[in-house]
């Protein structure tokens, strides 16, 4: 039995490997799922539909929204895939609009502009024309919500 | 008969290739990179010969390398698969000069149909219909602007090097040419090295239809009909079909010999695909693709036949054996392909470590598939995993065919195109068979399911205690102390506790 929005579930969960085989019933229907992933953010197969989990308990709730009450978050830009860096289009100090590219990251066959998601002023860039990043990878910390120049 | 082939490629098409080998008793020659040690193709090969080196372009770029590969192990015969060195003009000469046999079409074929312009004059003469424009490069913008006002707005500019979507513009008006004209060059010059640029104009609602061919080297060619592959994005396909809604027998039959009549100008041996745009009613040459290419097996699934076995009866030297009447088609097959890419993230490449592994099965579903548990997936190879094919009676069937073998996939580590190619099975207008080149661009993948919210985000929170409680049981250091308090409490309970959803479910 879980809650899930205060409602209750009644579900049976078995696991057929160690892999992410899941064999689940619920409400008198059979599932067969698919799950991985890291402790917060699990990814979940269910009929060729695919569902990324973002969990958080009690304790990872509190310090999430102290995180963000402070101020901080939201402004770091990461790598959305693994690639290549290939030309900074802004400068340290330098004030940008929302939407505004801040760099081109490559991969592959595709050559992909990376947006700033929100306006301000480019506090700290942590990657350098040609460097290889990772998904996830910190590119461009801006600074929020501070007064644009003049 | 060969004794023995080699096969220049990696992936799902080498073991393709493979395949269709040992069925003939012909013995395989596999070669790998560094990074394909563990590969399907290096393991399922009578020999496999090392490289050396992870990137392409040390090892199955390398004419050489392979060469002496196939010199070495006594291979007769490269087959070069798609992709890579398949369309190099250069390696297929080599080839040839090494004493061995090509499988595919000649050198002097394949150059022919690898320069966009020179190709649209061959066929232009020839009496291929082409897409109305221009057949040779415009010196500026300014006979650009004269050349569009002839052939009617929308304009495409393309590069004559082109290929892959890179260097085309389409300008709807002669406010935007000379922009469009400067861009467009700009972005030949870095791609191709190449800044000439044509005109076409521009089809509305095109569709991608293509024709397969197969000509023997005693003059003898025949038409395989034609496969839809209108389900695109940035000129990567995601979805293919054959035959088509829009093209009766009758449209088959035309096409097909127009297609042979452009195989026929350029001496065209072995398989080759004619790519033709298809707009209100008619077809327009686009371009030939001189190789076996990725979307084949919806055509033998269609037509009962092994083109791969054909590539290499034709390049021994047999002659077909059998005329265009000798052609049927029956039923209606689909493929899609299952790219390493992540639909949530506009289609970004997506890599990790490949498990989890569940793969369908049943009546008229096929699996061509280079992947295995613990594979690598990364940046420097082409993102296709798999493709998955099924056959049915009819469209409707195929169709639910396809999704059922779907909904029973999964491929674990990496996000795929799996779920992409489903909303488009699902659609409305995918069923009646209403869309062009612009669908998938068009459809909104963000919003989909929500019938097994809870469920799955029950089942998540209790995958992620079940972990907790396994790692707490086997302790490692540097584990994150955050846990453990946690893991303490769940693995002396013993119990499954109550698990709530806390986070948003996306």
């Amino acid at each position: 039995m879980v809650r899930v929005d205060g409602q209750p579930l009644e579900l049976s969960y078995e696991e057929v490997d160690e892999h992410g085989q899941v064999s689940a019933l619920c409400a008198g229907r059979s599932y067969a799922l698919s799950l991985e992933g890291s402790p917060d953010r699990v990814s979940v197969t269910l009929a060729g539909l695919h569902y990324e989990i973002g969990l958080e308990d009690e304790r990872e709730r509190a310090a999430h929204a102290a995180e963000r009450g402070g101020g901080k978050g939201g402004g770091i830009v990461n790598a959305i895939m693994p690639g290549i860096v290939v030309e900074l289009l802004v400068q340290q100090g330098q004030t940008v609009e929302r939407g505004q590219p801040l760099l081109i990251l490559s991969a592959m066959k595709m050559q992909n502009e990376i947006a700033a998601p929100q306006g301000g002023v480019v506090e700290r860039i942590h990657v350098a024309a040609g460097q290889a990043v990772s998904a996830g990878a910190k590119l461009v910390t801006l600074a929020v919500g501070v007064a644009a120049g003049p | 008969m060969f004794q023995r082939i080699l096969i220049a490629n990696r992936g799902e098409i080498a073991l393709r290739v493979i395949r269709s080998a040992r069925e003939m008793g012909i013995e395989c020659v596999a070669v790998y990179s560094e990074f394909d040690a563990h590969a399907l193709h290096t393991r399922m090969a009578h020999v496999a010969v090392p490289l050396g080196g992870k990137l392409p372009s040390q090892n199955y770029l390398v004419p050489e390398k392979i060469i002496a590969a196939a010199k070495a192990t006594g291979a007769q015969a490269v087959h070069p698969g798609y992709g890579f060195l398949s369309e190099n003009a250069r390696f297929a000469r080599a080839v040839r000069e090494a004493g061995l046999v090509w499988i595919g079409p000649p050198a002097e074929a394949i150059e022919a149909m690898g320069d966009k312009l020179k190709s649209r004059q061959r066929m232009q003469a020839a009496g291929v219909p082409i897409v109305p424009g221009l057949t040779d490069p415009v010196a500026d913008a300014r006979a650009a602007g004269a050349a569009a006002q002839k052939i009617g707005y929308p304009i495409a500019i393309k590069a004559a090097a082109g290929g892959g979507g890179k260097g085309i513009r389409i300008v709807r008006d002669a406010a935007g040419l000379e922009s469009g004209f400067r861009t467009a060059s700009g972005e030949a010059l870095s791609s191709f090295g190449d800044g000439r640029l044509y005109l076409e104009h521009y089809l509305d609602r095109p569709r991608h239809i293509e024709v397969q061919l197969l000509f023997d080297t005693h003059g003898q060619g025949v038409h395989y009909g034609v496969r839809e592959c209108s389900i695109q994005r940035r000129h990567q396909k995601l979805l293919e079909e054959s035959p088509s809604v829009v093209i009766d027998e009758a449209t088959r039959d035309a096409m097909g010999e127009v297609a042979l009549k452009a195989g026929r100008a350029v001496g065209y041996q072995n398989a080759g695909t004619v790519e033709f745009l298809w707009s209100n009613g008619k077809f327009y040459f686009l371009e030939m693709n001189t190789r076996l290419q990725v979307e084949h097996p919806v055509t033998e699934m269609v037509t009962g036949t092994d083109l791969v076995r054909e590539q290499i009866r034709i390049a021994a030297g047999e002659p077909l054996g059998y005329a265009q009447q000798d052609v049927r088609w029956k039923g209606w097959a689909i493929e899609v392909r299952l790219n390493a890419e992540d639909f949530f993230h506009n289609f970004v490449p997506s890599t990790g470590t490949i498990r989890n592994l569940r793969l369908p099965g049943g009546p008229f579903v096929r699996l061509d598939l280079g992947l295995y548990e613990g594979m690598q997936v990364g940046l420097d190879y082409d993102p296709l995993l798999a493709k998955l094919i099924v056959w049915g009676a009819d469209r409707a069937q195929a169709i639910a065919r396809m999704r059922r073998a779907l909904q029973e996939l999964n491929i674990g580590g990496v996000r795929t195109s799996a779920p992409a190619a489903l909303a488009v099975l699902e659609h409305e207008r995918f069923q009646k068979g209403d869309f062009d080149t612009h669908f998938l661009e068009q459809l909104d993948l963000g919003k989909q399911h929500s019938e097994h919210d809870a469920l799955v985000a029950a089942a998540a929170a209790i995958w992620r205690q079940r972990q907790a409680t396994r790692q707490a049981l086997a302790p490692r250091s540097g584990e994150r102390e955050a846990w453990t308090e946690r893991h303490r409490r769940a693995l002396a309970q013993h119990t499954d506790r109550a698990a709530r959803r806390e986070g948003p479910a996306r």
